[in-house]
């Protein structure tokens, strides 16, 4: 245990080997922006706001609450002009300072980084964004902000599909990841669109909808129609795109039985993967190398996670815990599926399962229904539906089940997202 | 009494019924005698060989139960156990050398539904870290009881236990206090390496640390110059070590 060259006293310095490091979200303050003109003033709140949600869901930092700071407002935004003792004061290790400025139409923000401890500047990240996508802009600083420190791609310029319920029906939605400046992509009255699927190109998002009466896959590309994907006289359900964006998974019922199909991006090609008369196979989700697919299965008398090769071969179940397993969502690290389970007291609640060793970790406890939970692009983040509010509601967290916020979207329920690119 | 009935008895004389002076007083000295000797010798019996004496200096031997609940069922869904709070964590612990105020080890919480096995190992384990001071008030005694050597000497025995015993405790506070930010990147994790020398004075207080080997990433190096300074001060050096940890100090060798 005590490693010691500590013997060799006598003759030089002993050393003390220490390991076993605590990693926790930096402590950072992010200090108000600061506006050049009328106009940047203007928009400068709605740039906080996004940033301040974008750290705070980030999974890296602990921001800081403003309430506690001690350093002046109008503090300057060069290492010089900053007293980094007051920041420390208050525990900041990091200290994020933005200028905003009109440039024509456009916002112009620099973001400076501090490192509190050694009272540095270490960076500055400079972007611009058209008046009315400042939002825009803070997610980009946010992501730059985010690689510059972890070397790996941020999550916050990706996009959410999810599921809106009115009084008249369900709509399908496409929005910021945040769940803000959503476009409605389907909807009608008295249509029910459901489990979307946003394709990984970006090109647009697929569905399954009710508009017909049986349910159907569509798809809503950019700028078109909605349109039939999969042509199938039966009941076609719950797609989901490779990670290329070059095959599509999803379920056919036919008869008594459902089977998982795969198929080409463009519905041809198509070809039946699970054969299990009478039992039901559907949610399929693809490993990010697009050579296995994960899905929920009874085969076994109760619906559980199994995964199998993308041709349909070597069929093994994951889950042996739980007797109600569901919608799985296969990280795009490779290693864990997240999925809904019932647990004994009848409570919903979200799980991942290593895929290699089957070992289950719990992420949601105690706080309403939790469900369908979807990763981040980079698979350290996680959007879930919960009713923990009463009405089903998205909350983020990071994939270990900590820190779970919701998100800043306009009241009104809203369930199965679906994260993409 | 007149002359015939004294001639009367001495008739009866030779009778077992009448009384007669037996040497009783010799008999009894020597049944006392016997009897004091016999448990004389069982005292000296047993103060040379039998049963165990009762040292009144010992440290008490403290066990506490805890229970341990019904086993989860394996084919039920894992629930995440209670953590322990903030505070609970830091409540003031009883000082070690004062045996008669008796540590209680915090149960389980009853109403929190028995953890698998191996959560409910780390449940214990930490409820006992808990009791022994870890998180809690950092003096040389307890960090002694976190570091305890299995195979020691109670006592201590040599300069080179102490020594290493010194150089556990100093491990031990600089851990409880080595808080890495999350922000590093993993790949980088790995590769991470800074070396702090260290100068401790003989009251344990760090006289100088400086970075001697940088990790080459900066949040790094001031993590572990942190960590260093936030366990300060340390318990005082043993003797022997004094001069050394004063003059030439130590070096502290950090990996994630």
């Amino acid at each position: 245990m005590i490693l010691l060259g500590a013997r060799r006293a006598t003759a030089q310095v002993p050393v003390l080997e220490i390991s076993g490091a605590n990693f926790r979200p930096m402590p950072l303050a992010v200090a108000a922006p600061q506006s050049a003109d009328d106009n940047a003033r203007s928009k400068s709140a709605e740039l906080d706001a996004a940033l301040m949600f974008d750290l705070s869901a980030s999974g890296i930092f602990q921001v800081l609450d403003r309430k506690s700071f001690l350093a002046r407002v109008s503090e300057g935004l060069t290492a010089s002009a900053i007293n980094f003792a007051r920041w420390a004061d208050i525990g900041a290790d990091g200290l994020v300072k933005t200028q905003l400025a009109s440039e024509g139409q456009k916002i112009r923000a620099e973001l400076h980084f501090f490192s509190v401890g050694t009272g540095k500047e270490e960076f500055k990240l400079t972007d611009s964004a058209a008046d009315r996508d400042v939002r825009r802009l803070a997610h980009s600083l946010a992501d730059a902000l985010y690689r510059r420190l972890t070397r790996e791609p941020g999550p916050f310029q990706s996009h959410l599909a999810f599921v809106r319920r009115t009084a008249q029906g369900k709509e399908v939605w496409v929005a910021d990841w945040d769940g803000r400046n959503g476009q409605l992509a389907a909807g009608g009255p008295n249509v029910l669109n459901v489990l979307p699927a946003l394709i990984p190109d970006g090109s647009g998002v697929a569905f399954t909808t009710y508009r017909t009466g049986r349910p159907m896959i569509f798809v809503q590309r950019s700028g078109g129609a909605a349109v039939p994907l999969v042509k199938s006289d039966h009941m076609a359900t719950g797609i989901a795109f490779s990670p290329d964006a070059k095959r599509i998974a999803y379920s056919l019922a036919v008869g008594e039985s459902t089977q998982i199909w795969v198929a080409q991006a463009d519905g041809s090609g198509a070809k039946q993967l699970t054969d299990t008369p009478y039992f039901i196979n559907t949610s399929p989700s693809w490993s990010p190398d697009g050579k296995r697919l994960a899905f929920v299965s009874n085969q076994g008398g109760s619906p559980q996670i199994y995964v199998m090769s993308a041709d349909g071969g070597g069929i093994r179940r994951l889950t042996f815990q739980g007797n109600y397993n569901q919608t799985p969502d296969w990280s795009p690290r490779g290693d864990l599926i997240a999925f809904t389970a019932r647990d004994e007291r009848r409570a919903f609640d979200l799980f991942t399962v290593n895929v290699e060793s089957g070992k289950i970790t719990r992420l949601t406890q105690d706080q309403g229904d939790n469900e369908e939970p979807t990763f981040s692009p980079n698979g350290r983040l996680l959007i879930f539906a919960s009713h923990r509010t009463g009405t089903s509601r998205l909350f983020v967290m990071n994939s270990d089940g900590s820190n779970q916020l919701p998100l800043p979207m306009d009241s009104g329920a809203y369930h199965t997202p679906d994260w993409g690119r | 009494m007149s002359p015939a009935d004294a001639k009367a008895h001495s008739a009866l004389a030779p009778s077992l019924l009448t009384g007669t002076r037996l040497p009783v007083g010799r008999y009894l000295v020597v049944s006392l005698v016997g009897h004091a000797a016999f448990f004389a010798a069982i005292g000296v019996f047993s103060y040379l060989h039998l049963g165990a004496r009762i040292d009144l200096n010992q440290q008490p031997i403290k066990a506490s139960l805890v229970r341990l609940g019904k086993p989860r069922d394996p084919k039920l869904l894992p629930r995440i156990p209670d953590a322990p709070k903030e505070e609970e964590a830091k409540a003031p612990v009883p000082e070690p050398p004062k045996p008669e105020e008796p540590k209680s080890v915090p149960m389980p919480d009853a109403k929190a539904r028995p953890p698998g096995n191996a959560d409910r190992r780390k449940q214990l384990l930490s409820a006992f870290n808990r009791t022994s001071g870890a998180g809690g008030s950092r003096t040389a005694k307890t960090i002694e009881e976190l570091e305890g050597q299995t195979d020691g000497d109670p006592n201590g025995n040599s300069a080179t236990q102490e020594g290493e015993r010194y150089y556990g405790q100093l491990k031990a506070q600089i851990q409880q206090r080595y808080d890495v930010s999350q922000t590093i990147p993993e790949q980088e994790r790995l590769h991470l390496k800074a070396q702090v020398l260290v100068l401790i004075g003989k009251t344990g207080e760090v006289l100088k640390a400086r970075l001697a080997t940088s990790s080459g990433n900066e949040l790094f190096d001031n993590s572990v110059l942190a960590a260093v300074k936030k366990a300060s001060p340390f318990p005082p050096p043993p003797e022997h070590l004094r001069d050394a940890l004063q003059r030439r100090g130590i070096v502290l060798e950090f990996r994630p």
